[in-house]
């Protein structure tokens, strides 16, 4: 028999959700406040969205976001999954200096990693110089940033969803016949997907707010939303602003809504089999 | 601590850039053809305050020169200095504080403007003109600058005075912010004592720090806020008087015209945002262009109109938006700029003194 939750209990629990959404909502409630600095309630507008639409620095921004996101959490998948995978399975004398290396991007702080991307960035480029080749930072600099930091978030989530299975579930399968090819299509990765798939959920996200090492290697002329709203602040952040925060709080809620859903029903099998 | 770390990296990413640059522009700090080319000479790349800039000024430039900006924004001066240390990107123009000229002069990031063959020069006002951050303007041409002054609602409260004394008097009844900015703070304190705002003399740093911690352990004390944070708690009355860029209040007028903001009479604090040609610029004659453009009486003027920032050009004076003209605190005097009352922000000597200054606002913050 599970008891009740003590009163006092979901009291403080109300109090924490309280703490973390309340500012979210005040932010959407002054997304329709008809005052351009947001200080005190000047009666309800839309204008603000419209005011945003027309703004084609945020339209550029946005596109600039959602590209590096969206290939930067492909490559990092596909990467991240082989590399917890082969942490799960294989065990060398490789292993603990390998996941020492997958932790360090998520420890360091944002600024080393920036600016050491930055400086590897230039020396490549002054290499390259030298046979007549050259880029300048831009949209594959800021992409291939996002990526590094974004494997070990992806081989951390796999490896950990793997841990509690039994190696021995592929040599069953090797045993009763499946090709390596079979094994690791119908059992390892299936096993594995809920992982993939919540590590490509969090690499999704890490890349869209991404500020400091985006800043650092985007070079001249390519921003990015975080970068546009953050260079901002100092002159004050603009309802606008306010008005893009709130579709994007939409569009993660509907992104959780819809990743949730499809997660489910696979947990699930993955439960009974 | 980001700043800190910054500031770590940047005395390793210093020697590597130094190596560069010493191959990349030997001789008189011209560039090298190849991003010439790489640019087609037609793009100009800018790094600037956000929001700092007329955009139809800039489509006009566009225009006339049939060429495109590219207009980058930055938050901080650090991030600035340490993007460009990086090497990453390559800039035209940026516009440092005055306060950052010699540290970006020193890691060899910038080349010299040649301002004075700049037709356009000329029109200058004379306070801002061989400024001691840079000599005989061999680096800078002054953009927008920023008094910071004491701001109020008029609709809510009426100061007594137009001194630091309703802040740093015995008054406990007022209800103020200060400015998140060390330089600000202490300089407002030492100018409210008589002293320079660069002061390096122990005895009155000494005392500023007194006057600091009673000050800010007053019931009246607020926080310490950026520009737009006290203008909009001013806007909403939950703040009497507050220290702010006069910039900054300007711009909120338009919302609440009771907004008023003064010049302290004990003299306050002034800083000038520069126009810099950086050493890797690539392409060096069009932002001369550039430059010379902004110069012009009317650009100038379009630009104090949008910014609300002080305008430094004698040629746009008469085109400034009335409103501006009429505000005491948009336009110090040249008198007040020359006597030093109206004292600039200067970089302070290494070592000693600029551990004094971070000792002191540790010791603020940590209360």
């Amino acid at each position: 028999m599970i008891r009740r939750t003590h009163p006092a209990l979901s009291a403080w629990a109300w109090l924490v959700y309280g703490f973390l959404y309340l500012p979210i909502l005040v932010l959407i409630i002054f997304s329709f406040n008809d005052s351009k600095f947001g200080a005190t309630w000047a009666g309800f507008t839309t204008k603000w969205y419209g005011v945003l639409l027309a703004r084609e620095d945020v339209r550029e921004a946005l596109t600039n976001t959602l590209l590096v996101a969206l290939s930067s959490t492909l490559i990092s998948t596909v990467l991240g999954t082989l590399v917890g995978l082969g942490l799960w399975r294989y065990s060398t004398r490789f292993r603990l200096p390998l996941t020492f290396l997958l932790v360090t991007p998520i420890v360091i702080p944002d600024v080393v990693m920036g600016v050491s991307l930055l400086m590897f960035y230039s020396l490549v480029r002054g290499g390259l110089e030298l046979t007549g080749w050259t880029f300048e930072n831009g949209f594959w600099t800021v992409m291939f940033a996002h990526v590094t930091f974004q494997i070990s978030y992806v081989a951390l989530t796999v490896r950990s969803r793997l841990a509690g299975y039994d190696r021995s579930l592929e040599e069953a399968a090797r045993d009763l016949g499946a090709s390596s090819v079979q094994s690791f299509l119908r059992v390892i990765l299936p096993l594995a997907l809920p992982g993939v798939l919540a590590g490509a959920l969090l690499a999704f996200t890490l890349s869209l707010d991404d500020f400091v090492v985006t800043y650092f290697t985007s070079g001249s002329g390519f921003r990015t939303l975080p970068v546009l709203i953050y260079t901002s602040v100092k002159k004050g952040v603009t309802p606008d602003i306010n008005a893009l925060s709130t579709l994007l709080v939409l569009f993660t809620v509907v992104a959780i809504v819809a990743a949730n859903a499809i997660m489910r029903p696979r947990a699930g099998r993955g439960g009974d089999s | 601590m980001k700043r800190l770390l910054i500031l770590a990296l940047l005395g390793l990413t210093a020697c590597h850039r130094i190596e560069r640059t010493d191959t990349a522009a030997e001789g008189q700090g011209a560039t090298t053809p190849a991003p010439v080319e790489r640019n087609g000479g037609r793009v100009l790349r800018i790094i600037m305050w956000s929001d700092y800039i007329d955009p139809d000024v800039v489509k006009q430039f566009e225009k006339q020169e049939d060429a495109r900006v590219i207009l980058d924004t930055f938050e901080s001066n650090e991030y600035m200095l340490a993007k460009l240390q990086g090497g990453g990107a390559s800039y035209d123009l940026a516009t440092p504080s005055n306060y950052f000229i010699q540290v970006m002069a020193r890691a060899r990031l910038l080349q010299p403007l040649e301002a004075q063959k700049l037709s356009n020069f000329g029109n200058i006002g004379a306070g801002f003109l061989n400024p001691n951050f840079d000599p005989g303007n061999v680096y800078t041409v002054p953009y927008q600058y920023a008094a910071t002054g004491l701001a109020y609602n008029s609709g809510r409260f009426t100061p007594s005075s137009e001194s630091w004394k309703l802040i740093f008097g015995d008054t406990d009844t007022v209800r103020f912010s200060l400015l998140d900015d060390p330089r600000e703070v202490i300089g407002a304190a030492l100018k409210y004592l008589g002293y320079s705002v660069n002061s390096s003399d122990v005895a009155q740093l000494r005392e500023a720090r007194d006057l600091l911690r009673r000050t800010v352990s007053k019931r009246g004390f607020e926080s310490f806020s950026g520009g737009p944070e006290v203008r909009n708690k001013l806007l909403a009355g939950t703040l009497d008087l507050g220290q702010i860029y006069v910039g900054d209040l300007l711009q909120g007028v338009a919302e609440d015209p009771n907004l008023k903001v003064y010049l302290p009479t004990e003299g306050t604090t002034i800083s000038t945002d520069t126009l810099v040609l950086l050493r890797g610029s690539p392409n060096p004659a069009l932002a001369r262009k550039f430059v010379n453009f902004v110069l012009e009486g009317e650009v100038s003027a379009a630009i104090s109109n949008y910014t609300y920032y002080g305008n430094p050009n004698t040629a746009a004076a008469p085109l400034l938006d009335p409103f501006l003209r009429s505000q005491k605190a948009f336009n110090p005097s040249q008198a007040d700029l020359k006597s030093g009352k109206v004292e600039f922000i200067n970089e302070l000597k290494a070592g000693n003194t600029t551990r004094l200054y971070d000792r002191i606002w540790t010791d603020l913050k940590a209360r």
